[in-house]
């Protein structure tokens, strides 16, 4: 097997914010189309992380390389949905979606299409000429899902796009998720403060220390999809996880 | 560099840019014949503190304005506050007096010279109705509006733990209320800033505004210019006040710039 | 429930009523019906509505009917009001979206916001004489303070994580200005638009006082002059009831172009 180039290369990656150490020399590596869920102690900088690499906030020090050069967002396919709501208000739910496409200047006829697929996957389609501020919450969140996808990106960064949400929503939005990533083979990376959750969805598991962060380690998730939230194989790698985070 | 430093750097350069494109619009263009240069203006500035303009120095003139406004301002602020919170938590004060508030506050201070100048003369009582009316109206409405914005669960839920209505007041109305006063203050402060300076344009002997109409009146721009400057300067310093007080007493709120 | 509601909201309604009638009908006692104040100090409220409909035919005092007072007013107030916003609000959006010329004009446009802008009318005046032009800027450069303001404010307030979505869809930075920081500031420009009018339409009543041969200003304090008071309280009405409709014209708009339910 050729040896192929990872998607994502991280070297040395530092963050300081002033005098204040968050990021301490990072290292890691993600496959084309894997799915990493990205956990650790609360506070321990994981949204400063995945800011960092995407450039919203300039690393101190380190690489971060995308298909093998430096990541740029203007030159790659990058998506990311964050804690926050950030529909634009000002703007339908069909044109959110159209958003990232626009900026991407894809023609239109695909354009069209992709827009029409995501609003149908999400479940919005009735609600295409709705404004934010007409939506309930879980419907917002399917925006922001959609807008992230709708540019078919071929890297996608989540940092805790469930954690207001209620169970079942929860549930049925991390099964939607599954379907996307499966049919687009785009490779995320995902934040989450809930291991469930995290177990739910991985391949690969990586624990991050408390601040200075650092990579702790990175775990296989290797129990087939659909995965069982009950089964002794499930409950065991999640234990492993929350001790892994517990004790350290 | 601190974000800080660059901030008084940047800022003490712009002042300069500004200063220099004036004086060499002064002194190279024809603007020079109608418009004096900065250094002549900041010169006039500072010597009206020794020498006195008319009859009043520039402090005299500065402290002058002041007082015209700060002591209705004051009252207004004080009856304003109270009018509008009894407006606001009393439905019937509200459907009362708010009619009047509705209808007078549109007419603009500055509308009410003649009528005052009827009324009161041409001294300072005629200024002190002036500068009430500019702020009372705006304080009590944004006073109102404050009030009217207390969280309803917040009150209910006190009220089932047993508060009585003035500890209710204290403890959930004021300070729902503070930052609505303050902004009304603010507003007011503007308001009173620019009525004051009309009506001493208008009729008076000394202060901001009368510098700058007798200078008017001789055709002596620099005086002109060295009332705007003292105009400015005042007005920067009671801003910066009324920032400083707000931010110590409102530390929970932010509010933009 | 409802209709305990509607109930409820009448009752007010017909205090509110009430309280003006009473509040009329004091001032009828005390100048037409008991005589304590006389016209010249308070004129009654049944000669003030008498001058109100005269005026609108009637040129004298002051050489003009209100109607074409009113006109010249208007005139130089949304002249100034125009240009103001054309400059005003491009200059708040550049000042608030580029860091370096923030920190560099903002200290001298902190010392030029506070001067009224009444005081400029002197300046004005001595440079180029009584009339339309000395009058439009002067209300050109306070509506225009007001535009700079609220714009830079819009453009400040734009939420960090918009921008960033922007940024991570690889957006220019005028795209980022363009599609995001602007309409993202659209209720604030708006709000901007109506303190604006606001500030030009007192600005404007002020230099027709000051400096003026016709107006809605210049009305009232030649009324004031005679004693005419009958006549200075019909104009302040008139300007009164005339700041309002502008104001609420501009909110009118603001509510049809900003989307989203914004407003």
């Amino acid at each position: 097997m050729a040896n192929k180039e990872p998607k994502v290369r991280v070297q040395n990656l530092t963050k300081k914010f002033g005098d204040l150490l968050v990021l301490d020399n990072l290292n890691f590596e993600v496959e084309e189309g894997e799915f990493l869920c990205i956990v650790g102690p609360t506070g321990c900088g994981k949204t400063t992380f995945l800011n960092s690499l995407t450039r919203l906030y300039e690393p101190t020090a380190g690489d971060i390389l995308v298909n093998g050069i430096p990541v740029d967002p203007k030159k790659q396919n990058i998506s990311y949905i964050f804690q926050e709501y950030s529909s634009f208000p000002w703007l339908t739910v069909e044109q959110n979606i159209r958003f990232g496409l626009e900026i991407k200047k894809t023609p239109k006829a695909e354009a069209d299409a992709n827009v029409e697929e995501m609003l149908d996957i999400v479940g919005l389609t009735k609600f295409r000429n709705y404004y934010p501020s007409q939506l309930s919450i879980s419907m917002l969140q399917r925006v922001a899902i959609a807008r992230a996808f709708a540019t078919k990106p071929e890297l996608l960064l989540m940092d805790e796009p469930y954690g207001q949400l209620d169970i079942d929503l929860r549930f049925k939005l991390e099964d939607e998720l599954i379907k996307l990533w499966k049919k687009t083979g785009t490779t995320v990376l995902f934040i989450t403060h809930n291991i469930e959750e995290a177990v739910y969805l991985s391949q690969k598991i990586m624990v991050l220390t408390n601040k200075p962060t650092s990579v702790k380690t990175v775990l296989d998730n290797p129990l087939p999809l659909p995965r069982d939230v009950v089964s002794e194989e499930f409950v065991a790698l999640r234990n492993k996880v929350t001790d892994l985070i517990k004790w350290w | 560099m601190t974000e800080k430093k660059k901030r008084v750097l940047f800022g003490a350069l712009g002042i300069f840019i500004f200063l220099c494109i004036w004086y060499a619009a002064t002194t190279l263009t024809s603007l020079g014949k109608v418009m004096p240069d900065p250094v002549t203006v900041l010169a006039g500035f500072f010597t009206a503190f020794v020498e006195p303009i008319g009859t009043h120095s520039m402090i005299m003139h500065i402290l002058v304005s002041l007082r015209r406004m700060l002591i209705p301002y004051f009252f207004g602020g004080v009856l304003g506050v109270l009018v509008g919170i009894l407006m606001g938590w009393y439905k019937l004060a509200d459907a009362i007096l708010m009619p009047y508030i509705q209808m007078i506050r549109p007419i603009p201070p500055i509308a009410w010279i003649p009528l005052s100048i009827v009324w009161f003369g041409f001294d300072e009582g005629s200024k002190y109705f002036l500068i009430f009316l500019a702020c009372f109206f705006t304080i009590a409405l944004t006073t109102y509006n404050g009030v009217h914005s207390v969280d309803e669960t917040l009150v209910r839920a006190a009220r089932m733990l047993g508060a009585k209505d003035n500890q209710l007041f204290t403890s959930i109305v004021l300070p729902t209320t503070v930052p609505y006063i303050f902004s009304g203050l603010q507003v007011a402060l503007g308001s009173a800033w620019a009525t004051i300076v009309a009506a001493e344009m208008i009729r008076s002997s000394e202060g901001v505004g009368w510098l700058i109409i007798s200078g008017q009146e001789v055709g002596n721009m620099t005086q002109i210019m060295v009332g705007i400057m003292a105009i400015a300067l005042t007005g920067l310093l009671i801003t910066s006040i009324m920032r400083g007080v707000e931010s110590k007493l409102c530390a929970w709120t932010v509010r933009g710039k | 429930m409802k209709g305990k509601k509607k109930f409820q909201i009448n009752k007010y309604f017909f205090i509110s009523i009430l309280s003006i009638c009473l509040g009329i009908f004091v001032w009828w006692l005390v100048t037409d019906g008991l005589g304590i104040f006389r016209s010249n100090a308070l004129p009654s409220p049944v000669k003030v509505f008498e001058s109100f409909i005269k005026k609108w035919y009637e040129t004298k005092p002051d050489g003009a009917t209100l109607l074409e007072h009113l006109i010249a007013s208007l005139q130089v107030a949304l002249g100034g009001y125009v240009i103001g916003a054309i400059i005003g609000i491009p200059l708040g959006i550049f000042m608030a979206w580029n860091d370096k010329v923030d920190m560099c004009v903002r200290p001298v446009f902190d010392l030029v916001r506070t001067i009224p802008g009444v005081a400029w009318t002197s300046v004005m005046v001595t440079l180029v004489g009584i009339g339309f032009l000395s009058k439009a800027l002067v209300i050109f450069i306070s509506a225009m303070v007001a535009m700079v303001i609220n714009s830079y404010s819009g453009i400040k307030q734009t939420k960090t994580v918009h921008l960033w979505v922007g940024q991570t869809f690889g957006a220019s930075n005028w795209e980022l200005l363009t599609k995001i920081a602007i309409p993202s500031a659209l209720p604030m420009i708006f709000t901007g638009l109506d303190v604006a009018l606001g500030s030009a339409w007192t600005t404007l009543v002020a230099a027709e006082l000051l400096a003026s041969t016709k107006g809605l200003g210049f009305m009232i304090q030649q009324a004031r002059g005679i004693f005419r008071l009958d006549i200075v309280i019909v104009g302040m009405i008139v300007i009164a009831i005339t700041g309002a409709v502008l104001s609420s014209i501009i909110q009118w708009l603001g509510r049809k172009m900003i989307k989203g339910g914004r407003t």
